[in-house]
């Protein structure tokens, strides 16, 4: 029993960054309908260049996304001017996959040149530190990133329902015919928001950086997971995607506690396939409009 | 050295490899004429071309930059000695990035457009395997440091050698020696296995188990981990559950650390600690897990920078004054392939030869002193020594079993984790 509430805690931790990586995932499909396959290489991206900042200046990597946060979402603007905002709308669903697959090779090809293929990790102070809380052990880097995860997400909910821009983006999701004939500057619109997707890669590399050891071929394994998380919540869904990473995190932990590593990834794609049967468009999706 | 026992890579490309592999060599069959390997030189002052085929770009860069260091600084020290039997050595490196039907190209002009006379070995195991092949067939030596799984040895070739201590499998065996060379009462009675599905990683710990179990040191944790579990802190929990004495982790790099720093954060710190791999790396090691972190665990490799092998003191000399650094700082890939070259010089110093005929005749008999130690072969090229047990012990690695070789006694039970 002791060993399946260890299980659940780490889950749960684990569970919200994955929450607050795929909630820029979910965001950049629900203004754009772009699959955004770049979005680990960001992730890992953003890792590096919290270890950069915390190895060369002493910054602390959750100190860090106060720097990298403005800095990928300027990245993610100019990305989408590059890249996204040529393709015509009718072929941009299908073309995007290939183009946000070349932008993810393209960073990748500049870490390994940069940083070469050796892994890094970003040790802080606090890095093995764990606290003891009613005998279970909860780590310090896991709880902070946590905390600084929901927090996150918090803020991101209040930019998009508080905000004028917030709601900019929600008319553009539900309907952007009428968005734009509305007003709203719908090119803009999915420039920042693609940029708002990007930055949410910011807060969660230094937090990745801090959990895992990193490469630049490590977004391969991080991509495929965001995928299943953003499926599962239902495309387009910020809280869809917040539930089904918490979900991943506990699934995957508790099999791992309880029965065998080898399951421990299967389950949760077992719950995934169980999902989808029931809700096609997954948890929080609909059918035809996003759902922010 | 934990590199070239990379990678679940390795058997996904397994059948690309057989495939490209077995159609080279059906389009080498069909070509007008098969060469001869080199015989003795013509003349002693013609230079020794030894031709490598190196992964200077691709996923393995970083260990193929590292053995090609080790191949050049031999070649280096060898020529200001004169050369091997009077010829300079010239080394004719090929980038082959990465890619096993790449390498099959590298070597196919190696030896039929180029006309080397001897070739020495890629990195990895992932093209060791089609390479070794090749080279086979034009009957060259393939003198090779960094192929060491089981389906190099498994083709059977007989001018093969694996310039490493022993197959990489039995890599641990050496821990289990130590172990059930103590006193009954004082050895472990509970012990956990946690391995990462890998060639490379697996069966080192289950061999350890094996002999363990026969013992009588009682099995509370065995499971394997996929390469791609992100993270490992649920799987060492469950691990520690039934507060094992031991634990044997086959690991390779990445899951190594991630063990170690799970144990700290669960609070748990086992008698022993064994890892395969990423803990006998003296820079990156203490770099992931916190150098305060490493004392007391135990790990195997085939030189370290204390060794008092062969040469070991000349070649971290000679490694220093070439590329700068530290000898903690030297990659074992460069160490293995150095090696190589000294295998090389051996059979000329024995034979007055270096011919490849001689070379395969020579190395399946005898023990050749090395920095790696005293090395010896079969007929497939399967080394036969053991590996050495090290240990962390104030913030470095000590060779502490066996006891032929230790540089200083084991430590048992292992300080706790600094935190």
């Amino acid at each position: 029993m002791h060993t399946l509430i260890q299980g659940i805690i780490l889950g749960v931790l684990t569970g919200g960054v994955y929450a607050l990586m795929a909630s820029g995932q979910t965001l950049i499909f629900g203004v754009m309908k772009v699959v955004n396959l770049a979005q680990g290489a960001f992730v890992i991206a953003s890792a590096y260049l919290a270890f950069s900042l915390f190895t060369q200046f002493g910054i602390d990597p959750l100190v860090a996304v106060l720097i990298t946060t403005p800095l990928m979402f300027g990245i993610g603007v100019v990305g989408h001017w590059l890249f996204l905002r040529p393709l015509r709308s009718e072929d941009a669903n299908q073309l995007s996959l290939l183009i946000t697959f070349a932008l993810a090779m393209l960073v990748e090809g500049i870490l390994s040149m940069t940083y070469r293929t050796t892994y890094r990790s970003i040790n802080t102070s606090y890095a093995n530190k764990a606290f003891d809380i009613g005998g279970f052990s909860v780590s310090a880097v896991r709880l902070y990133g946590f905390i600084v995860s929901c927090v996150l997400l918090i803020v991101l909910y209040i930019v998009l329902q508080k905000t004028r821009f917030g709601r900019a983006i929600r008319a553009t999701v539900q309907n952007p015919q009428s968005a734009t004939l509305l007003g709203v500057d719908s090119v803009r619109v999915k420039a920042y928001g693609f940029g708002l997707g990007i930055s949410t890669a910011a807060a969660s590399g230094s937090i990745y950086g801090l959990l895992f050891p990193f490469n630049s071929g490590s977004h391969y394994d991080l991509i495929s997971r965001l995928l299943s998380v953003v499926v599962l919540g239902g495309l387009g869904s910020i809280g869809g995607a917040v539930l089904a990473g918490v979900i991943i995190g506990v699934v995957s932990s508790v099999a791992a506690v309880t029965w065998s590593p080898t399951w421990s990834e299967m389950t949760f794609f077992v719950v995934l396939i169980l999902v989808l049967l029931v809700r096609p468009q997954g948890m929080f999706g609909r059918v035809e409009r996003g759902a922010l | 050295m934990n590199n070239n026992r990379l990678s679940k890579r390795w058997f996904k490309r397994v059948p690309l490899v057989a495939v490209v592999g077995a159609a080279l060599v059906v389009l080498s069959a069909c070509s007008a004429s098969t060469p001869k390997a080199s015989t003795t030189p013509a003349a002693s002052t013609k230079p020794l071309v030894i031709g490598i085929s190196l992964s200077l770009t691709g996923d393995f860069a970083d260990p193929g930059t590292a053995v090609k260091k080790g191949y050049e600084l031999w070649a280096d020290t060898v020529n200001a000695k004169g050369g091997v039997l009077g010829r300079q050595v010239q080394l004719k490196i090929v980038d082959d990035l990465s890619s096993p039907t790449q390498v099959v190209t590298n070597y196919q002009n190696l030896i039929t457009k180029d006309k080397v006379d001897l070739v020495f070995g890629p990195f990895s195991s992932l093209l060791t395997v089609p390479a070794s092949a090749l080279a086979n067939r034009y009957h060259y030596a393939f003198i090779e440091s960094a192929g060491g799984g089981p389906k190099v040895f498994a083709q059977n070739l007989g001018n093969l050698f694996f310039i490493q201590p022993g197959p990489i499998v039995k890599q641990g065996d050496v821990f289990a020696d130590y172990i059930l060379a103590l006193p009954a009462g004082q050895r472990p009675k509970t012990a956990a296995y946690p391995s990462l599905d890998d060639p490379f990683a697996q069966p080192i710990a289950a061999n350890i188990q094996t002999r363990f179990e026969a013992a009588g040191i009682k099995t509370v944790y065995s499971a394997t981990y996929p390469a791609e579990t992100p993270d490992l802190t649920p799987i060492m929990t469950k691990a520690i559950a039934g507060k094992p004495d031991v634990i044997v982790s086959g690991t390779q790099t990445l899951d190594a650390y991630q063990q170690v720093k799970a144990l700290i954060q669960l609070h748990y710190n086992p008698k022993w600690l064994y890892m395969s791999n990423g803990a006998n790396s003296p820079v990156e090691f203490p770099s992931k897990v916190g150098a305060a972190n490493t004392e007391g665990v135990f790990s195997s490799g085939d030189w370290f920078p204390s060794s008092t092998a062969t040469g070991s003191a000349d070649f971290i000399k000679a490694y220093i004054k070439k590329y700068g650094g530290n000898a903690t700082g030297i990659d074992n890939s460069s160490v293995e392939a150095y090696a190589a070259g000294q295998v090389l010089e051996l059979v000329a110093a024995k034979t007055g030869k270096v011919d490849n005929a001689t070379i395969i005749s020579t190395l399946h008999s005898g023990t050749w002193p090395t920095l790696l130690g005293d090395l010896s072969w079969d007929a497939i090229g399967e080394p036969q020594g053991s590996y050495l047990l090290v240990q962390w012990q104030k913030g470095a690695l000590k060779p502490v079993y066996p006891a032929a070789i230790a540089q200083a006694s084991p430590v048992a039970p292992k300080p706790n984790w600094a935190g």
